[in-house]
């Protein structure tokens, strides 16, 4: 992170806008599919206005000019001045990918913005906003603006940008600025006389008089006189009204600007007038015509404003009426503001007697504290994963310590190990609350994939839906940072190979329109990840065809229809007769799957045809723990992941059967499943493991089928902190990882549905080179 | 005294840029995401000034003004509504609403600070 605080601020407005980016598109889709409604609209316009304010700050001007002709027309949609159509909210989805794609040009992490496709979009929404693209395409800020005030009447407006300053080239007819900026600009004058009335409204937005002549004192010497002969007695003052008129005259060389931006914020709250002091320039006179607002209020006295500039151009030396104060010019700028007349304050303080009715959202809100967003701070990953390895460590010492305690003979209701108990049960809260922290929900992947179905559906010219679920869940940190190029690669397959253009579909008795679903779920401590198509399914004569073509497989295999199916994921398999835009992109389905396997997930596939197919990724929650059963075979200790652990028993020899003479199935609950011998399919043992003294372990794999691992002995259940094999070693079939054992020693991992796959291997299928 | 600043924005950029610029002017900064969250804080912290945005989710910038003007001990408080040059309608509406002034953004921090030197005692 950088030490610059404003280089960080512009970190964040960048997380700021991927999340401003997410909601973008959750709320246009929304609005699609008609589950949006006028605060949809509202929370559109807001994302892409905050993107446009935060990148104005940054000066990211192309940014900048997109979002603001996509806020111009977010603005007509939300007045309701124009109806929210179909072409409307799908040409707001395409502005919303090219708003990400600036603002990814922007934060340099993109490639430059396709200046044609933005371009392009703008005028669309130019069309969209006026009927028609805006004439003055190089100046569309101005254009969509006064497309904006259509509906308020000008001259306010423009009266209340005040500073001319800020805008001189604007034109304010009634108020002869333009002859003031001339004169003062050629002119250098000795000071201004300023007479000023505030009205009521002035004292009810909260300004201060006191504050108004403490700027002026800053721009040069003042001296103030009061006017307090409106001031009724005090049994007849309404301490909301207002009744004094100040005349200040302030000298030096001052640009009228200067003065006129000190009541920059009350100019159409007084009457106001500025007057070069000692010229012969004529008055001039800037007071506004009494607000609506004011005119509810007969009660105020009429002053004669011409009197009072009559009194003002009179020389200075005349007295005043009331001169209650005449500061000297304060110019230090700590000195204390020249005091207003002691009445001014009353005038100025909330009315106690009749205090307004509060608002009903003032009201309601006591009821409603628990709707304030959840309190976050922003941690380095790095301090988390450091938390994290020392909480593994901890885990670990910890059974080291119990099985020391263990070892020492003490009894299990003894003190010491009583107090472990509560020891590890805390040790197990500190790791789930960590690991809580480095979950997160899964939307982040999944709100990139709408845009990603576009696009593709774009390319290969088909109509696409996508619909998605448990975006909330949540999952770790890693594991969905890794999600996104696995899932993205196989919704384009989906759609690409899945679905059939428009007319196969009617002609096959389905909607034109093809849906992929794409849904994440919690499963027995694993997230699950669906990617389901409704199209053709898979072409399995066909797949065959070419993995014997390839030499994948034998051209006399005997396969099931699942095991046709995963032969896609063999690599260097690829379906596609031709090389399309889409998916050659050189990465087959058995990089998705190695990549999912490198989490520590498992990819399968099943297929209807004519109906569709689903791919399923079974993946770890965390990357970290375990929870696991220890086991030996053939004097290795192992551990099975206790999620695919069914029940385990102790084998019956009645019960084994060999199919075709060699292949062992065990009887359990009346079916057979196959039963494979760890000890043996692992290579630590060459002869098989004896039944008598063996505890077999129903196991279910990620496929939903059942298989028994024969094992020495069950040691116990254990949770287990995984260190990679891969990392420190290197890949080992039928192993998914390492952890270190309370004595200190290392255990394998197994990997159950590798391992069932490879006993099957070892036993009968010697033909089928399929990998695991 | 340090003087408390409540600023209301829906944008964590902007908050953290006002909190950068005022904190760096010697000011206390409080910070709420809506203008319903504002008044919560505003009741809670009593801030001096209070700086708001417009376009804000729950409630908007003009509710939340026209909320702190209805409770009376806010009804002097100074409040600075964040708008955009352009934006002469909504000054105009925040004006109503009970508005002390407005900063113009994008801002830089000597210009807000100006500005909330200029409506706070």
């Amino acid at each position: 992170m950088s030490d610059d605080p404003f280089e960080t601020i512009k970190v964040t407005f960048f997380q700021e806008c991927s999340e401003l980016l997410g909601d973008l598109e959750a709320n246009l889709l929304a609005l699609e599919t008609g589950d949006g409604d006028i605060e949809t609209i509202n929370a559109v316009f807001r994302a892409v206005h905050s993107v446009k304010g935060g990148a104005g700050a940054f000066g990211l001007e192309d940014l900048v000019r997109f979002a603001h002709v996509f806020e111009t027309l977010m603005d007509e949609l939300r007045s309701g001045r124009k109806d929210c159509d179909d072409v409307t909210i799908k040409t707001l989805l395409r502005a919303s990918d090219v708003l990400a794609d600036h603002i990814a040009a922007a934060q340099g992490t993109g490639a430059p913005v396709d200046a044609a496709r933005s371009a392009g979009l703008v005028a669309e929404l130019e069309v969209l906003t006026h009927g028609q693209a805006a004439s003055v395409a190089p100046a569309p800020v101005v254009a969509a603006d006064e497309d904006d005030f259509g509906f308020t009447p000008l001259t306010l407006d423009l009266a209340d940008f005040g500073a001319p300053a800020g805008l001189p080239s604007l034109d304010l007819p009634p108020l002869g600025l333009p002859s003031l900026e001339t004169a003062s600009a050629a002119v250098a004058t000795a000071g201004w006389r300023i007479v000023f009335r505030p009205h009521p409204r002035l004292y009810a937005s909260a300004n201060d008089v006191s504050l108004l002549l403490r700027e002026l004192a800053r721009l040069g010497p003042t001296s103030v006189e009061l006017d307090d002969s409106g001031l009724p007695s005090l049994d007849a003052l309404d301490a909301e009204d207002a009744h004094l008129i100040w005349t200040i005259e302030l000298s030096g060389d001052v640009a009228e600007a200067a003065v006129r931006d000190v009541f920059d914020f009350v100019e159409m709250d007084c009457d106001l007038s500025i007057t070069a002091l000692g010229g012969a320039q004529p008055a001039v006179e800037a007071s506004l015509p009494p607000l609506p607002v004011l005119d509810a209020r007969p009660a105020e006295p009429e002053i004669d404003i011409a009197a009072l500039l009559a009194k003002a151009a009179a020389p200075v030396e005349a007295p005043a009426p009331a001169p209650v104060v005449a500061a000297p010019a304060p110019v230090a700028p700590a000195a204390p503001p020249p005091a207003p007349a002691p009445v001014a304050p009353v005038a100025a303080a909330p009315k106690p007697v009749a205090p307004a009715a509060p608002a009903p959202t003032l009201a309601a809100t006591p009821s409603a504290p628990a709707a304030v967003a959840p309190v976050t701070i922003r941690v380095d990953l790095d301090r988390v994963d450091r938390l994290i390895n020392v909480v593994g460590e901890l885990v670990i010492q910890q059974a080291m310590l119990a099985q020391r305690v263990m070892e020492s003979g003490l009894a299990r209701s003894s003190d010491i190990a009583l107090g472990l108990e509560d020891l590890e049960l805390l040790t197990r809260d500190i790791q789930d609350s960590v690991m809580a922290i480095r979950a997160q929900p899964v939307k982040s992947v999944f709100q990139r994939m709408p845009r990603l179905v576009r696009e593709v559906a774009d390319m290969t010219g088909k109509r696409v839906r996508l619909v998605t679920s448990g975006e909330d869940t949540e999952v770790d940190k890693t594991v969905v940072e890794r999600l996104a190029e696995p899932i993205t690669h196989m919704l384009r397959n989906a759609i690409d190979h899945g679905l059939e253009n428009a007319e196969e579909r009617e002609a096959a008795g389905k909607p034109a329109e093809g849906t992929v679903r794409l849904a994440a779920l919690h499963r027995s401590g694993r997230i699950v990840i669906e990617i389901a198509d409704d199209g053709k399914g898979i072409n399995r004569p066909r797949v065959r065809g070419i993995a014997v073509a390839r030499g994948l497989i034998a051209e006399d295999a005997v396969l099931t229809d699942d095991e046709v199916d995963n032969l896609i994921f063999l690599p260097g398999f690829s379906t596609a007769e031709t090389v399309t835009d889409v998916s050659g992109r050189g990465v087959g389905m058995d990089v998705v799957k190695r990549s999912i396997q490198a989490l520590g997930g498992r990819i399968s596939i099943s297929s209807v045809p004519g109906k569709g197919s689903t791919f399923t990724l079974s993946l770890p929650l965390t990357l970290a723990v375990l929870d696991g059963m220890v086991v030996s075979a053939a004097d290795q200790t192992l551990v099975a992941p206790l999620s695919a652990i069914v029940e385990s028993l102790t084998p019956r020899v009645e019960d084994i059967h060999y199919v075709g003479g060699h292949d062992a199935v065990i009887r359990f609950r009346e079916e057979f499943v196959p039963l494979v011998d760890v000890g043996r399919v692992m290579g630590f043992r060459d002869d098989a493991t004896p039944l008598a003294g063996g505890v077999v372990m129903i196991v279910e794999t990620e496929a939903g089928s059942r298989a028994a691992l024969l094992v020495d002995a069950i040691n116990g259940q254990r949770q287990v902190v995984i260190k990679s094999l891969e990392t420190h070693y290197r890949h080992v079939d039928g192993v998914s990882a390492a952890t270190i054992l309370g004595d200190g020693s290392v255990a394998l991992i197994l990997d159950i549905d590798a391992l069932v796959i490879a006993g099957r291997r070892k036993s009968n299928r010697p033909e089928l080179k399929m990998a695991s | 005294m340090t003087k408390t600043i409540l600023t209301v924005d829906d944008s964590r950029t902007m908050r953290d840029m006002l909190m950068l610029a005022l904190k760096d002017a010697g000011y206390r900064v409080v910070q709420a995401e809506d203008g319903v969250h504002g008044l919560e804080v505003l009741r809670a912290e009593n801030p001096d000034i209070v700086i708001t945005d417009i376009n804000m989710p729950r409630m908007d910038g003009f509710g939340f003004i026209e909320g702190m003007r209805a409770d009376p001990n806010h009804k002097a408080t100074p409040v600075l509504v964040l708008t955009t040059e352009s934006d002469a309608a909504k000054k105009q509406r925040a004006r109503e609403a009970g508005a002390t002034g407005w900063i113009v953004k994008p801002f830089d921090p000597a210009k807000l600070v100006d500005a909330v030197r200029r409506v706070a005692a």
